[in-house]
């Protein structure tokens, strides 16, 4: 028979285990609108004081790494309100962004997702992600990084209230961002 | 390889405004390039602001020579090849920084951060002493000059000074940013890769007949912010566009092209230009236009500059944005670009205004710009139909407004009023190939002088 510490410890692990999995199923669902060019419901994902970064990433010695990226208020791929964000959204829905008619064929896998921080009522996470990304004939693309999000519980599901994207590329290796990640 | 220069006439017509597609994918031609443009001409390195303490490089490219710009202990200047004197290692691989000297890694050859070589290891054993150090430095690059904090480097020790060579067209260029206030770059220089022949990505910053079709989606969703009244830019109706027949095709707002869009073109010597609006032009549109009111700034654009309100380019790959930023397009093979982002601001301006621009500058230009995004397909898809047999014979057309060009001189300018036409880009190509003739300095002047008319 666990004694009375032991059952309680056993709880709190399994609600971790199960939060955990609400997480990535938040995570696989947000990828799956992504990916089926459902951008609107994406967008709902968002709180509204939703900020979107993705920054600026330098080769730089080991001594300055501390200056690797670029922070809010400098220089960025990205820094969107939530505002900003659906007006990305809006410009895809005209049915002239060219860059995304004929749209690109993209699939955003979704590993490593780790809850760093949980308040109960907010939740820090990172995770890896690879956005693979064709267009036309034979424009290829791969981007792999991480993203730190904030979280906010909202009833059974979740809201992105922060979210912050690291490519793994200084020079980015491509002609645009025409994509969310 | 070396192509007559007859053959190189052939490739540029001014008098029809017709371009050969060669220019763009034969590789023997973009060689050519990088001997006679990218080996001669002065080109932007950085701006001093990056680099404010002795020992902090940036690290710049001139054709495809890496170029370490480094301040040094007396607050000047310095910018060197990053390349090991002894069997040619790069002796710098991070891309920003501050170095108190540059060791290459392979036998630990170590240079000051003016680079002269210092240490040597086995100088004494395995030298005997006899490598004269004195002369195993790192190269020079042959000049370098500042024009109002804009650093700039040539490799050629017989071209004029940067001031002549920028000229009036090219100082205005500049002018245009820097007498905005006490300049400085904001940390963050984005960098990405387009496959197009660089000159397709200059050809396009003079270009004020394609905003409204390629940037039609930009146009209608919000991306411009709404501060006060003259700058509120806002949305543009579309809705009286018809996209299917594309005839007649004319913007409700006016704003962008139209018969209200009244632009002036500067054309300058050695193949500097600015194109587009005036500032009384429908088009013209500045987030903070207050500068444009002070006595230092009328004092240094003139009466005419004052008014210029376009796209300027520094032949050959530096364009000077009027949401103030430089963009650099760096050439690495004849179908593919690189593209550097480098962005200004005055450093005693409010920081709500600071915050206003910068966000602009990240939302409308770079890779994920509102903006930019769509050009990059274009440019793309415009390089690789120069690749094929028959679409190769087919030229590229510039003929918009030519012939009809009346070139008026004043305070040093030549400049052509009117509405929307293709006289600097063509302008542009008519220099280039007087620079891939690889004339003498003196001679590549004259037959970049603009003449009465184009
Ligand atoms: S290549 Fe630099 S020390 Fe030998
Ligand atoms: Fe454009």
């Amino acid at each position: 028979m666990p004694n009375d510490n032991e059952a309680r410890s056993s709880d709190s692990r399994i609600a971790a285990m199960l939060r955990d999995r609400e997480v990535e199923r938040f995570y696989y669902d947000e990828a799956a609108l992504l990916d089926a060019h459902r951008y609107e419901e994406w967008l709902a994902l968002f709180a509204d004081d939703a900020h979107y970064f993705m920054p600026i990433r330098r080769t730089r010695t080991q001594r300055e790494l501390d200056k690797e990226f670029t922070r809010p208020g400098e220089m960025a791929f990205f820094d969107d309100t939530r505002e900003q964000l659906a007006a990305r959204v809006a410009k895809l829905k005209t049915g002239r962004a060219w860059a995304e008619d004929p749209p690109s064929r993209t699939r955003h896998l979704i590993t490593n997702v780790r809850v760093i921080r949980d308040d109960g009522r907010t939740l820090e996470v990172e995770c890896n992600f690879h956005l693979y990304r064709t267009r036309l004939h034979s424009e290829e693309t791969s981007w792999i990084g991480s993203r730190r999000d904030v979280l906010r519980r909202a009833g059974e599901s979740f809201q992105i209230a922060d979210r912050k994207i690291f490519l793994e590329q200084t020079v980015l290796l491509s002609r645009n961002l025409s994509n969310f990640f | 390889m070396a192509l007559a220069n007859g053959e190189i006439d052939k490739l540029v017509s001014l008098e029809r405004g017709e371009i050969d597609r060669r220019i763009y994918s034969d590789p023997a031609i973009f060689e050519l390039e990088m001997e006679r443009i990218f080996a001669r001409a002065w080109l932007f390195l950085c701006h001093e602001s990056q680099i404010p303490e002795p020992g902090d490089f940036f690290q710049s490219v001139m054709g495809r020579d890496n170029i370490l710009v480094v301040r040094q202990k007396d607050r000047s200047i310095k910018a060197m090849l990053n390349t090991c004197a002894h069997r040619g290692n790069a002796v710098c691989r991070a891309e920003e920084g501050n170095a108190r000297s540059f060791l290459c890694t392979y036998h630990g050859w170590s240079y000051g951060i003016d680079g002269r070589l210092n240490g040597v290891p086995g100088h004494g054993t395995f030298y005997n002493g006899q490598l004269d150090k004195s002369r195993h430095g790192l190269a020079q690059v042959a000049q370098v000059a500042n024009y109002k904090g804009f650093i700039f480097g040539t490799h050629d020790a017989s071209a004029p000074p940067l001031e002549e060579y920028l000229g009036a067209t090219g100082r205005l260029g500049l002018d245009l940013i820097a007498m905005r206030g006490d300049m400085e770059v904001v940390p963050g220089i984005q960098k990405f890769v387009i496959e197009c022949n660089w000159k397709i990505a200059v050809d396009n910053l003079f270009d004020w007949y394609h905003p409204q079709i390629t940037h039609a989606s930009a146009f209608e969703s919000n991306v411009l912010p709404r501060v006060g009244e003259r700058r509120d830019g806002g949305k543009i109706d579309m809705s009286d566009v018809n996209m299917q027949s594309g005839a007649n095709l004319e913007l409700a707002a006016g704003g962008i092209i139209g018969s209200k869009f009244e632009t002036v073109v500067v054309l300058g010597e050695y193949g500097h230009a600015i194109g587009g609006p005036s500032t009384s032009s429908s088009g013209y549109f500045e987030l903070f236009p207050e500068w444009r009111d002070t006595p230092q700034a009328k004092a240094a654009l003139g009466p005419v500059g004052i008014n210029v309100a376009g796209h300027p380019n520094l032949f050959p790959t530096t364009w000077v944005t009027t949401g103030q930023q430089i963009s650099l397009r760096i050439p690495r093979e004849p179908g593919r670009t690189e593209i550097w982002w480098f962005t200004l601001v005055d450093r005693n301006m409010p920081r709500e205004s600071r915050d206003i621009l910068i966000s602009f500058a990240n939302r409308i230009f770079g890779a994920a710009g509102l903006l930019e995004q769509d050009d990059g397909e274009n440019w793309a898809q415009a390089t690789a139909q120069t690749r094929g047999v028959a679409s190769r014979r087919m030229k590229h057309l510039l003929g918009m407004g030519l012939g009809r060009g009346r070139i008026k001189k004043e305070g040093g300018l030549s400049r052509i009023e009117g509405l929307t036409s293709e006289y600097a880009q063509l302008w542009t190509y008519h220099s280039w190939a007087q620079w891939m003739k690889g004339l003498p300095w003196d001679e590549l002047k004259n037959a970049t002088t603009p003449g009465d008319c184009m």
